[in-house]
């Protein structure tokens, strides 16, 4: 499950994300916030991933949003640039 | 999933059948569906991109916002050249220290999912006699007769077996899509972006999968739809096509090529008439922000005239 949601998103991020140019308002961006979320917390990713998406709305103001490593409480930095 | 969306199929339907019974009065009360439910149907995307019209604004301002960050922008830039992960981060506190981002956001883009797939749902409904929302009865039974050039509204390309029409219908359409969807990037990228020293890459890339990419997603997802969904979505096109040619030609983003084709035009203008060349960040036009932000406090702004707006057309 979670292999399908990382290769849709990277085909996204591959495919169809670059045609419509940056747009997201936070670093890392959505998408790549999702790929780490699942990657980390599985399903309960799937809904911090929504909550992000629901956060980049056009009120919001963005910012810089990792997410944290489930034991370290580090950030998780890969795939971001 | 179909509870959840009941109401936007009786928002969608009623949009639709209250676009119907206006067209009545133009065309008559009875006959000439096909031209009165194609019309609703762009009436639907009408209504729907006016209403996000506030939004549009709302981005072009925060984006103009910018001009006022420019020299901490590039402060940032310089500063970090060599770690492209910390120059994001550190452009992305920026924005939100001064509360303005110049990014459109994700979710928009998804919002438009549900609305897309209850007008699917709702034509489809009328392909396969299912009423939805107000599109019931008679209303029904006419839609069911409308046809777009000849192809029939809910008939998909798939579904037509040997209806000739309705194939030549839907590859037109796609065809379509896929030159709108290509020049208006096009556009944004030649005209309406600043220069940066990485566009050049980013650019080819984009019009490389501008090309090839989304015709082929067009093409495969559009033989699926039934012609009144292509409708809807060429008509969406051609609506962000023209919202940006407007935006790129009145009101560009400071330091993209338009805007320096407009300061370049109204110095002409200016020295022509004998006033003084305005080169302020304030490229006027209707969409232009309130000047309450910082943009202002470093420059003395003219107040673009009546009269100069006219004449920059």
């Amino acid at each position: 499950m979670r292999k399908i949601f990382s290769k849709a998103i990277k085909f996204y991020q591959r495919w169809i994300s670059p045609a419509f140019g940056p747009r997201c308002k936070y670093y890392p961006s959505c998408s790549t916030y999702a790929l780490n979320a699942i990657e980390e917390y599985g399903a309960k990713g799937i809904v911090m991933s929504a909550w992000r998406i629901i956060k980049c709305n056009p009120w919001s103001h963005g910012g810089v949003d990792y997410v944290l490593s489930k034991n370290s409480k580090q950030p998780i930095k890969t795939g971001a640039n | 999933m179909g509870s959840i969306l009941n109401p936007l199929y009786y928002a969608v339907s009623w949009v639709m059948v209250t676009f119907h019974s206006f067209f009545g009065f133009i065309f008559g009360k009875d006959g000439h569906e096909s031209i009165k439910w194609s019309l609703s149907i762009i009436g639907l995307v009408i209504v729907l991109r006016i209403i996000l019209i506030p939004l549009f604004v709302k981005q072009i301002k925060s984006q103009r916002a910018l001009t006022a960050l420019q020299p901490h922008m590039k402060e940032i830039q310089k500063k970090y050249k060599d770690d492209r992960q910390k120059q994001s981060e550190e452009m992305m506190k920026l924005y939100k220290e001064h509360k303005t981002n110049p990014l459109a956001s994700c979710f928009p883009i998804l919002a438009q999912a549900p609305i897309f797939f209850a007008l699917f749902t709702v034509l489809n409904g009328i392909a396969r006699d299912v009423p939805h929302g107000f599109l019931k009865g008679d209303l029904l039974n006419a839609a069911q007769k409308a046809e777009f050039f000849g192809a029939n509204l809910s008939s998909t390309f798939l579904s037509s077996g040997t209806n000739g029409q309705t194939k030549l219908v839907t590859i037109a359409l796609i065809v379509f899509m896929s030159a709108t969807t290509f020049t208006t990037q096009r556009q944004l990228m030649v005209k309406g972006m600043p220069k940066m020293d990485s566009s050049n890459n980013m650019m080819l890339q984009q019009q490389k999968i501008m090309l090839y990419v989304f015709p082929v997603i067009f093409a495969v997802t559009g033989v699926n739809f039934p012609v009144g969904v292509l409708i809807y979505w060429s008509t969406t096109n051609l609506w962000t096509f023209g919202q940006q040619f407007y935006v790129i030609k009145r009101n560009p983003t400071p330091g993209s090529p338009a805007y320096e084709e407009l300061i370049k035009k109204r110095a002409i203008k200016n020295s022509e008439t004998g006033e003084l060349p305005s080169m302020d960040g304030s490229a006027a036009g209707d969409v232009n922000p309130d000047q309450d932000d910082e943009t202002n406090q470093q420059k003395q702004r003219q107040q673009p005239s009546k009269k100069k707006k006219k004449k920059k057309k």
